[in-house]
């Protein structure tokens, strides 16, 4: 097990070397750059020399990678040109922002949609199920954009909820937990509705499948209590797919929602991500992307282990394949 | 064309709030009709920005927001006022000028301290003027300062008393010190010393360690949320009455990247003021608001400024394209003057709230807006006949033009992606010019690599947006003059490249030396004359402003430039 997590952890170091890289080369050789972005059409082209050389952005593109990876291997990411600040002390602030909307979004989610999934997989007919699945399908259809703009429309009308952002100006009013709490709701609902739909059609086709095993079946026979067939027996065999997708959505929640958060005005790694991309700002682009990377291949990781615990045979399957290996 | 996020979020919040009708519970503070509350001191206002300021040097960057914290933090010898237009003192307290119009004695105020107590003097305004024209620094700002292309020469002649001198008469004198802050020196000489004033005051800088003579201190930044701003106890200011300006306690500026957010926030009383324009989409929606007491709704008027569609006029960037002989022709932009229906324009771009334009200049400058510029007819038959005369004709009737050789009347027009009126106004252009024949294939592009393209001269044309910060034609020499930086058809350039472009210079140069208004004006008529002759910026409409702002702020003077209605925000106060 500690040869297989070694080599996952290794896969991590490659995934994040190769995402951010690629960023980091994409975004220099794309036309326009930082200087032009910042300086805007009325600058003179002395000025504009001036600026690029001090930023660096007058290397060629090779030397100027090979300077930013040397260093990136003592984890110094470079410095942001937008924030004049290095990235290495920007990207943990903003994660820390995400990793807190992104859990609140998946324990809202997860206890949501896997009751509701197991309410829709037990029963075929019945208005309750109809009125749960026709739900998780518009949830599902709606693009997040549209999701957290109706949640933001219904704050802004009731006036219930703060609208954007992630504490109060004042901060007086409530204490600062209170406060966060507030203005998590809008974009936790924004990214959780989404995600509990999903859970709900996944663990509902689970539960279909399971239900229809020999075991479940067996337990039927014997007059089991359907209460005890279903949620001991049969949601445990259930959870395998649906916690083989966690990781992925762990990871794909640590990266930041684009959309969101600029609609939430919540300062996370997306909002960030986009920041740095609108303003070229190549060092902090591949310091997100690499994040983002990293956040992707930890998540699937975590998501490895979890079914192991469910499913132990995973486990063994993945540790004896790495042996073998 | 793809719709940008921002825009189709925009559409949709519109929609919604068209369709929703339903109508929240006005405030307290509500009072239409009634006598507007007095103005008293304290209170805070919540303002939003679209982005975070690149800076808090305004000499390193020029984007809206470090403008804001620049307006908001410090102070400059002298301010436009942008409702009268007229020049009103701020740290000069008087001044005297010589019979030549050469040097400005200027009186500073005394007892004057920046925010952290220290004394302001003369030394502070040379400082100033050092590092706006140091060349390590290389200024956002030094062209705005300069008088005919050069700096001016400043000394201090007494602890509180400064003699600037220009290199030569120059009319708008003081008005363009309107841009300049003055900047504590013995905060930031030994950075210029170092030669890295520009570095300086980066966004990284503890807000303890920044001090102005503006009204507000920063006294709190979190990236990438807000900038708390806080009385700044040693405003040297007073209202008329005698009570120590500012009026507001604190000003929180949210950062809010999303429109739509904004507006939300504005409607339902969680902001009381947006720093940005409000776009055509979302009048509607706050003029429902503003019907129901929740927002005040101004109509600033027609803008000074409009997006204009220009080609690349460097001599010889086409030399290897057959197209040369057509694409930099006035021919063509007079067509395309003619070809585009300006109401269509001013509907389609702007729902109906922008008025028609031909010129550099807007109806907006009514002191040197020339009254004789041609309003070009709406005529696509005149435009073809017109094109003709350049060899772009119909020769396969197939509705488009060809030129002699039988190759396609062609060319690439780019602009700004993710503004949706650059990409409206495209679409326009495009549709438009389809009818008379011309082919447009739009390209949309970020704002970085539009510039970019533009200063390399690397396009056929492109419509943008030429910005003019003050009204008066002499503080705008980097437009006008053929070697301005802002001189976007053809910019930087060691002699002027036409006959036309040299006639501009000198008429310019005699315009602005003039001390003379009436001179000035008819100058400045006959600049605009050759500029309609030659076309060199084609103009379409002018958009109306309008600005908004929560019930409860009082005693704002709208302008039609950011900040709209913080450009003077030591007087802005709320009900609270």
């Amino acid at each position: 097990l500690t040869r297989y997590l070694a080599r996952r952890l290794a896969f991590a170091a490659v995934l994040v070397a190769t995402v951010s890289s690629a960023s980091f080369v994409l975004a220099r050789i794309a036309p326009g750059d930082y200087v032009t972005g910042s300086l805007g059409a009325h600058a003179s082209s002395e000025v504009i020399a001036r600026e690029r050389a001090r930023l660096g952005l007058d290397k060629p593109l090779a030397v100027q990678y090979r300077d930013w990876a040397a260093a990136a291997l003592r984890l110094d990411f470079g410095r942001s040109m937008l924030y004049d600040r290095p990235v290495a002390d920007l990207i943990p602030e903003r994660a820390v922002n995400t990793a807190i909307l992104a859990l609140a979004a998946l324990l809202f989610a997860t206890a949501v949609g896997i009751p509701l999934g197991i309410v829709t997989g037990t029963r075929r007919g019945g208005v309750l199920p109809g009125l749960i699945r026709a739900a998780s399908i518009v949830l599902l259809s709606m693009p997040p954009l549209l999701t957290s703009l109706t949640l933001v429309f219904v704050a802004a009308r009731t006036g219930w909820l703060p609208i954007a952002g992630m504490r109060s100006a004042g901060g007086a009013a409530d204490s600062a937990v209170l406060d966060l709490a507030r203005h998590l709701i809008v974009p936790a609902l924004a990214i959780g509705l989404p995600l509990a739909a999903t859970l709900e059609r996944l663990q509902a086709q689970a539960m279909r499948d399971t239900i229809g095993q020999p075991f479940v079946l067996a337990a039927w026979a014997r007059g089991l209590p359907r209460s005890r067939v279903v949620w001991r027996g049969a949601l445990k065999a259930a959870l395998r797919p649906v916690a083989a997708m966690y990781g992925l959505m762990i990871g794909t929640l640590l990266s930041g929602s684009f959309a969101v958060e600029v609609i939430t005005a919540w300062p996370g790694l997306g909002s960030l991500m986009l920041q740095a991309l609108r303003a070229r700002d190549i060092y902090l682009v591949a310091g997100c992307a690499g994040a983002g990377a990293l956040f992707l291949a930890l998540g699937t990781m975590v998501s490895d282990v979890g079914l192991a615990m469910v499913d132990p045979r995973a486990g063994d399957r993945g540790a004896h394949a790495e042996a073998r290996a | 064309m793809r719709a940008p996020r921002t825009a189709s979020a925009t559409c949709t919040l519109v929609l919604a709030l068209a369709l929703a009708g339903c109508r929240a519970a006005p405030r307290p503070s509500d009072s239409s009709g009634a006598t507007p509350p007095a103005v008293s001191r304290g209170g805070e206002l919540l303002v939003s920005v679209r982005s975070e300021p690149i800076s808090f040097n305004r000499h390193a960057a020029r984007d809206s927001t470090t403008h804001l914290v620049m307006t908001l933090t410090q102070a400059r010898l002298v301010r436009v006022n942008q409702a009268t237009q007229a020049l009103e003192p701020m740290l000069a307290e008087s001044w005297t000028t010589s019979d030549d119009g050469r040097r400005v004695d200027v009186k500073l105020r005394e007892g004057v301290t920046f925010s952290d107590g220290v004394p302001f003097t003369a030394r502070d305004v040379v400082f100033a003027f050092d590092a706006a024209y140091d060349a390590k620094t290389a200024s956002v700002l030094s062209d705005t300062i300069m008088a005919g292309s050069k700096p001016l020469k400043v000394e201090a002649t007494g602890e509180h008393s400064v003699a600037i001198t220009f290199p030569a008469p120059f009319a708008p004198g003081l008005r363009i010190l309107d841009a300049l802050p003055i900047y504590p020196r013995h905060k930031l000489e030994a950075a210029l010393k170092a030669g890295t004033f520009r570095q300086a005051w980066g966004l990284s800088t503890p807000p303890g360690e920044l001090a102005g003579l503006g009204p507000f201190v920063v006294s709190a930044y979190q990236p990438g949320q807000r900038l708390v701003f806080t009385r700044n106890p040693h405003y040297f200011d007073k209202a008329p009455d005698g009570t120590p300006l500012p009026y507001l306690d604190r000003l929180v500026v949210d950062v809010i990247p999303d429109q739509s957010a904004e507006l939300l926030r504005l409607e339902s009383g969680q902001l009381d003021m947006m720093t940005s324009e409000i776009s055509p989409d979302a009048y509607a929606p706050l003029k429902r608001a503003a019907d129901e007491g929740r927002v005040k709704l101004v109509d600033v008027g027609v803008s000074r400024n409009a997006d204009g569609l220009w080609f690349n006029l460097k001599p010889g960037v086409f030399a290897a394209d057959p197209r040369g002989a057509w694409l930099q022709r006035d021919e063509l932009r007079q067509a395309i003057s003619m070809a585009v229906d300006r109401q269509v324009f001013a509907d389609t771009v702007f729902l109906g709230a922008g008025v028609p334009i031909y010129s550099a200049e807007t109806p907006k400058n009514k002191a040197w807006y020339w009254t004789g510029t041609p309003q070009t007819p709406h005529d696509p038959a005149a435009a073809r006949q017109l094109l003709a005369t350049i060899g772009l004709t119909d020769r396969d009737g197939n509705g488009t033009l060809e030129d002699a050789a039988g190759r396609p009347a062609q060319f690439t027009l780019m602009t700004q992606k993710g503004r949706p009126n650059l990409e409206r106004g495209v679409a326009v252009i495009r549709e438009e010019l389809k009818k008379i024949g011309l082919t447009v294939d739009v390209v949309t592009l970020d704002s970085s690599q539009v510039v970019q393209r533009f200063l390399g001269a690397q396009y056929d044309a492109v419509y943008y947006n030429a910005t003019k910060t003050d009204l008066d034609p002499g503080t705008n020499q980097d437009f006008w003059l053929s070697s301005g930086s802002a001189h976007p058809w053809n910019v930087e350039q060691k002699t002027p490249a036409t006959a036309w472009e040299r006639q501009i210079d000198e008429l310019m140069v005699r315009q602005i030396a003039s001390r003379d208004d009436a001179e000035r004006k008819r100058l400045y008529d006959e600049v605009q004359k050759v500029f309609c002759d030659h076309l060199p910026i084609v103009f379409f409409v002018a958009p109306r402003v309008y600005a908004a702002s929560s019930a409860r702020v009082l005693n704002v003077t709208p302008s039609d430039v950011r900040p709209q209605l913080l450009w003077r925000p030591e007087t802005v106060a709320v009900v609270h």
